[in-house]
This record gives C-alpha cells, structure tokens and sequence, in this order.
C-alpha cells in the first residue's frame, strides 16, 4: 500500500489507535514560548504533575520582547511579568530556556531550524499557529493552543484526529527568482484555495518549483500554510535539508545514520493517493500584494484592487467581505496597486525575517534612501539572524537608507511589544496576517515579500520589484 | 441549553478580532473577558449575556493558537459559537478546555436565525430549536472523538 510522506509521519508516531477514536501521537519536540505557555504550567502545578522530557521541550521569549536596546528596563509591566513568569517556569521545570539575552534568542520558528532542534520525519508542536514553518523540513509540524501545551508537557503526547492529506504540486520556472519570491508563491496559492481551502488538512508541497526553492524559501511557503487554514505544511527533505541542519549546535551526533534513514524513509511513495489536489504553475505568478483583511485577498501588483463584485463571484457574503475591508483599509476599488502610498514598513516575522531575506531586501536598499514620508524597520528573526547579517554589513545598508536595526522578536507581527502601526498607518509587512487591528488598532497591512517591502520603502508606494535598477 | 444569539453576518472572523494581540498578555480571565471581540464589536462585553450564543458564517476563529479565543468568550457568558465552519485550532481550543461548544451547520440554517433569536440547542439529538420563529434546525454532529472530549468536559478529564 502506497502511504503519503505525511501518513509515514503518522504511522511512524502511533502510540495507541482505536477505531473511532483520536490516536494518541508521540511528539518528538516541544517549543515553548511566553504566551501560550502560562496557564499550562499552573495546570501542571495545580495536579502536582512534571514535565514528562524536559530534555525535549525548549523554550525561548519572542512574542513580547522590545526591539529596542535591552540593556534597557522594561516599560510595560504585564509584558515583563510574562517574561519573568517563563523564566521561573523553566526553571522549576527543568527546561532549557533561550533567554532574553542569550545568542540563540529568536522567533521560535526561526530558531528551531537554526539551531538544529528541527528535524526530518518528527512531530514537533508549539502554542503557536506558525509552528507550520518547520515542516519545510519534512517535519509534522503545527500549532496548539494552551490545554494541549499542558497536555504534552505533562505526556509528551497528543490525542489527534488524523488529518487528511492534499498534494500542492507547483510546476514551471519562477520568471525573475529574485523578484518573483516564495513569498508570491504562498500567497497565490492561498488567493486560489482560499483561507479555509486547507482545513482539516496536511499539505505536501510537491513539484520542481519546490525542489527549486532553498530551505529559508521553503520554510516562508510552510509558515503560511495555516492561512489557508491547514493543519500543517510539509515538504519531503533533500539534499539541501541534510546540508542546512548538518553542524548545527543541537544537530543530533548520530547525523549520518539518520541522514541515510530520513533518504530512505521521508517521501511519498509514487503512487500516493492524496485526499486533495491543486496545480498551480509557478512561471506565470507576479509579486503579489494584499489589499484587504484577510491572506486571500491579494492581488498582482501590476493589478488594480478588484471591485467587491469581482472578488465575490455572486457570493453575497464574499462581496460583504470585501467591502468591508476596502473600508476598513481605505482603499476604493480599481486603484493601482502601484498607486497605494505607504507610511511604514516592517521587514520581520516568522514568515520572512531569516538571512536570505534580509540579503535580498538589502540589495534593493543598497545606496539608496528611504522616502520622506515612509518611517522604516528591520526585525531580525532572531539573535543569531542579526549577528551574522552584521557580519555581512547589511545593518550598515539598511541604517544608511534610514531603516530601523532592531533586535530580534515577532514585534509589529502582532503587536504585543510597543511596535505597533498607529489608526489610519497603512505598511507594507513581510509578516503572515493582515486581519483588522493585527498590527495595532486601526492599522492597515499589506502582506509583501522582502525585497516588496524594501522597493516600497524607498519609493513610498509599491513598485514592481521586477522593474527595479 | 437555551441562549440569545449574537449574530455576525461575516466570514473569516479571526482571533486577532476575538481577542487582540496585545491582551495576550493577561494572565486574568475576567479582566481578558473585558477586551473580547474588541476588534470587531467593542460594544460585545456590554451587551453579551451569560449563556448567549454567537452566530457567524465560514472559517469562524481563524489565524492564531491563541486559546485566549474561546477563554474570553466564554469568560464573557458564550455557551456556543454557531457557525458554517470552523478553523481547527480555534475548535480543538474551545473543546480542550471544554470553554464553549463549537457547533457547525448548514448555510440554509444560517440564514435562517437573526440577531437576538432565542434557541434551544440540544446536542442529544442535533437539533437547535428557534423558540422566537418556532423552527427546528440540524446541526452536524460532533464527531464521536469530539462528543467524547466534550462530555468528559475538556482534554484532561478525558481518558483520565
């Protein structure tokens, strides 16, 4: 019988199976951060129970950290009592904790990967919805709120419905690699599926436009596959895989073995019977840009915004929906999107805040200068992203085009630490989401790609990347 | 199980709408609850009454792990979320911690109850009673996993 990468995965994690009744599934490595992770530790203090492996649980400070200088007292009171609490947590439970000052601080879905926690063929759960970033790595990976955080503290284990399975296969050539990013390609995806498109799903990224992409670039496709509602995002590992986690700190030192293993064992079989299926030709996607308040509603950026009657199809509520956005985001219908002026720009996020990201955006930057009416950041995805990005002097280029050089967090992602947009500021964001108040109250987001992003601070309004000199 | 509906004629309401990024910072239940749907209906906390249902369309609870979600709607009186669909994370949350029910039906059925109608839902027998317009509708059943969860009364209690 031929099995999907993703039921290898499952079957691989079985510890109790019944018909008709969940499975109880074994997970390999546990990420804890300090917003999901409160309640559930005064559940285990509560029922005087341990951390099952401690030893496979890591956890780390990043949805409300300053970027600003650290060496700094922190202002906000209920954020520094968030933090101090993880901090005690971890300590009276055993748990290796990346601290607000260690190097390897970082967006947990940045520093997994970075730190060779993040391996081939695991479970790995977080309390956190973009835990889906890590299935770049051929990984069952994904998100879960607060009782399951305390549940596989206390068990090492879940109770899971099985998912089910749909292949992404993404055929063709990328036009312009440098401009047409994989950024794009997500977001065209999830215009096409739509934000429930993926529910109660696995989805496999396949194809060589896949293949194609490097493993930052894989991870930003798997980190929003929960935007289309997915259970998690995977894509089988390759040689790139192995080379990327090879000589890491937390690299396993059995590497080898489990290299020829996760070759020999980590795809799906050809053959393989998916529940769902979509095709999506990668040489005719453009750089995309969201105009409204949700991740499908996105347009090409040589576009106009649609009409809500185009963007509805006959769908009464669909085109509701998009009124209500185009109010929400002051925009009218049929604007250029290269016309839409912009006030800030928030290069950061699990979606795209890793090395290559920062290059790239970089050298659209470079020797150039930020817009008058444009106030600019840079967030790095984590500690060890900024240190080696100061190595290649790209702080020097982003400060000298007037960007801000933070320190590393989820910052104006969500805004929970002081980096928040202002009502009515309107920013072209490298992040996941751009719901209403997402940002800050009142702010409107447009979700772009890195070197998006980095043209549309210079010039005030997006551009298209591909015309860039 | 009788309530009051709230009703949201939308999709897609998401949890940085149910509750925004910047409250997941409080550890206190009530004081959360004063900050839910804020983002949508600032009004809600002032309106909502214990043991009021929320109506809304497609793709109900969608974007973050944030438990919060369900915890400060519940906190705020919610017994059920009624809706076309749910997003996964947001339904296993609400039944984990048994906070509220997350019951799903037809787009017909959606249409069919306004803002402030009375229902009775009965989860025996998957059935919602309109008590205002005296009808009866369907609503899909939980799965066996999920009726179990529910009737244990949250993850933990399940299997103990």
């Amino acid at each position: 019988m031929t099995e999907t990468l993703f039921e290898k995965i499952w079957n691989s994690h079985i510890v109790v199976e019944k018909e008709n009744e969940p499975s109880l599934i074994y997970i390999d490595r546990h990420l804890v951060h300090e917003v999901t992770s409160p309640q559930a530790f005064d559940g285990l203090r509560v029922n005087h129970r341990k951390v099952r492996r401690p030893e496979l649980t890591v956890a780390t400070i990043d949805h409300n950290v300053p970027t600003t200088d650290r060496s700094l007292p922190m202002i906000d009171e209920t954020s520094s009592t968030q933090i101090k609490t993880l901090e005690k947590n971890c300590k009276d439970f055993g748990i290796k904790l990346f601290g607000i000052n260690d190097p390897n601080q970082g967006i947990v879905h940045v520093i997994g990967p970075q730190l060779g926690i993040t391996l081939p063929g695991s479970t790995i759960v977080c309390g956190d919805s973009h835990t889906s970033t890590q299935g770049a790595f051929g990984a069952f990976a994904f998100g879960i709120g607060t009782s399951e955080v305390e549940h596989t503290l206390a068990t090492q284990t879940l109770w899971l419905e099985k998912p089910k399975t749909f292949e992404i296969l993404a055929t063709g050539k990328r036009k312009n690699p440098f401009a047409v990013t994989s950024k794009d390609i997500i977001l065209s995806i999830i215009k096409k599926i739509g934000t429930n498109g993926g529910t109660g799903h696995v989805l496999e990224y396949r194809g060589d436009a896949i293949s194609d992409l490097s493993m930052e670039q894989r991870m930003t496709i798997c980190n929003m596959s929960i935007e289309a509602g997915s259970r998690a995002g995977l894509i089988a590992p390759d040689e790139k895989t192995f080379d990327y986690i090879n000589n890491r700190e937390y690299t396993p030192k059995n590497y080898d073995d489990l290299v020829e293993d996760w070759k020999n064992n980590l795809m799906s079989d050809s053959n393989s019977k998916f529940d769902k299926r979509f095709t999506i030709d990668v040489e005719k996607i453009e750089p995309q840009v969201s105009w409204g308040t949700n991740p499908a509603m996105v347009s090409d950026v040589t576009d106009k915004i649609p009409t809500p009657e185009e963007f509805g199809q006959n769908n009464e509520i669909q085109i509701e929906s998009a009124k209500k956005a185009l109010a929400y985001m002051d925009l009218e219908p049929e604007t250029l999107i290269t016309e839409i002026p912009i006030d800030r720009v928030f290069i950061g996020s699990c979606t795209n805040a890793r090395l290559e990201d920062l290059i790239d955006a970089a050298t659209i930057v470079k020797g150039k200068v930020i817009n008058s009416n444009v106030s600019a950041m840079v967030v790095p995805g984590s500690q060890m992203v900024k240190h080696e990005a100061e190595k290649l002097g790209l702080d020097k280029i982003f400060k000298d085009a007037n960007f801000e050089w933070r320190e590393s967090g989820c910052s104006m992602c969500l805004g929970m630490n002081p980096d928040i947009l202002k009502p009515g500021e309107r920013c072209a964001s490298t992040s996941n989401r751009n719901f209403e108040g997402r940002q800050g109250s009142g702010g409107q987001t447009h979700l772009v790609s890195p070197v998006m992003a980095a043209a549309a601070a210079i010039a005030g309004h997006f551009v298209d990347v591909r015309d860039w000199s | 199980m009788i309530g009051n509906v709230i009703k949201y004629e939308q999709d897609n309401i998401d949890t940085d709408v149910i509750i925004p990024g910047t409250y997941l910072k409080i550890h206190d239940y009530n004081e959360l609850a004063t900050h839910a749907m804020e983002g949508l209906d600032p009004d809600f906390p002032s309106k909502v009454k214990d043991g009021d249902f929320i109506v809304a369309g497609k793709n109900f609870g969608c974007g973050s792990s944030r438990e919060h979600a369900p915890i400060a709607l519940s906190t705020c009186g919610i017994k059920a979320v009624i809706a076309t669909s749910f997003a996964r994370i947001f339904y296993r949350n609400s039944v984990d911690g048994a906070f509220l029910l997350p019951i799903e039906i037809d787009d017909e059925t959606y249409q069919k109850i306004s803002n402030s109608d009375q229902l009775e839902i009965n989860i025996e027998n998957n059935e919602i009673k309109n008590i205002t317009k005296n009808e009866t509708y369907s609503m899909k059943p939980f799965s066996e996993i999920i009726a179990k969860i529910i009737s244990a009364g949250g993850i933990f209690k399940y299997k103990k």
